[in-house]
């Protein structure tokens, strides 16, 4: 398996989902390659999902005052606050072993690749539908998805770090009352690598893991050995797990005409409030 | 007049229905949440299905929009969201 691999730093929220749909737009029409996307948010965003009401999920006031911009995804789910983290966006054409009819399926696949990019880093970690990555117990990584003109784009995060005070000064909660409640539960609920391995996972460090994760995983789907492919202490009870190459990874860029569509697309879609408050 | 409800499905996820309706018809009906549908253009369409529709039968009009051949959802069912409108509904006629 052949993946075009994109790393593009930290961006601003309008830019990166401008930069997700134009790589959509690429594949789709056969001018790229199945596509994984690394990236970060700078300044913080947050992002509502597709079918969400900013207004009724966002304090619009406040995170405009703290500079947070607020964005819509084309892809469903709950709002995201986008600080301490990274994120990936994955664009294959349906059918492909990682675009299945079943939904279910093609995200557990995908999410494959971040449980092996996790347990790189030390984390054991699992799947856990419809669109989450727990270990021990707390969500480390949420997951959306959608599928437009024959192709899948899945993007999703991997926490580095929670901050639920800040989250939750911008998200809108349902009485003051509750806010402290709600901190405790993301608390309770949610943790960033730095919470699970108690040290300082920086960007890089994590965007390498997960580059290496993907490709082993992918490449492991393609082989048809499945499986976790660690024996995990059990012995001769089981053999090794099939030897698979590592999915290729192509290290691209965006091409110029990419950019610009996705120039295009943040000034005139992402960013104006006709798209964020449509609903 | 409009009318708007949030239902907390036990375990999932939430959905938020806003009802705009005058003389007993639905002139509008907005569906939002952090469910998942896809294709999100089938979601739309059952969503626009639902104006013009008697307010007494929009639960039912709901029921049958969104369990379209073709609309998958998760996080949230089409009874879900029928139920919902059907409370928001409630609410409104009987304050």
């Amino acid at each position: 398996m052949r993946l075009r691999f994109l790393d593009t730093g930290p961006g601003k929220g309008a830019f990166n989902m401008g930069l997700d749909e134009a790589l959509l737009e690429a594949v789709a029409a056969g001018r790229s390659e199945p596509v994984l996307r690394l990236y970060t948010w700078d300044p913080a965003a947050i992002t509502i999902g597709y079918f969400q009401s900013a207004a009724a999920e966002v304090d619009l006031e406040a995170a405009r005052e703290a500079g947070v911009d607020v964005l819509r995804r084309v892809t469903g789910g709950g709002a995201v606050f986008h600080a301490s983290e990274i994120t990936y966006s994955f664009v294959v054409p349906e059918g492909h072993a990682l675009a299945p009819a079943d939904i279910l399926e093609s995200y557990s696949r995908i999410c494959g690749g971040l449980v092996e990019g996790l347990s790189l880093l030390g984390v054991e970690a699992s799947f856990a539908p419809i669109n989450d990555i727990v270990s021990g117990g707390k969500k480390i990584s949420g997951n959306a998805q959608t599928r437009k003109r024959g192709c899948l784009l899945q993007h999703g995060t991997v926490l580095l770090d929670v901050d639920p005070e800040r989250m939750f000064s911008l998200l809108k909660v349902p009485s003051e009352k509750l806010k402290g409640k709600l901190i405790q539960d993301v608390k309770a609920r949610v943790s960033g690598l730095k919470g699970l391995l108690g040290r300082e996972v920086g960007y890089a460090e994590a965007a390498s893991a997960l580059g290496l994760g993907f490709a082993r995983a992918f490449g492991r789907l393609e082989a048809g050995a499945g499986g976790p492919g660690r024996a995990a202490g059990t012995g001769a009870q089981f053999p090794e797990p099939v030897a698979a190459l590592p999915a290729e990874l192509l290290p691209s860029v965006p091409s110029p005409e990419e950019l610009e569509r996705a120039r295009l697309l943040a000034a005139e879609k992402y960013s104006t409030s006709l798209w964020t408050m449509r609903r | 007049m409009v009318t708007r409800l949030d239902y907390k499905i036990p375990g999932g996820k939430l959905i938020r229905v806003e009802v705009e309706f005058e003389g007993g018809v639905v002139l509008r009906a907005k569906v939002a949440g952090d469910f998942f549908a896809h294709p999100e253009s089938d979601f739309e369409a059952a969503e626009a299905e639902l104006s013009r529709v008697p307010v007494d039968r929009l639960a039912e009009a709901a029921l049958g929009a969104f369990s379209r051949p073709g609309l998958v959802l998760y996080g949230a069912s089409a009874s879900d969201i029928a139920e919902t409108l059907r409370r928001a509904v409630d609410e409104a006629q009987v304050s």
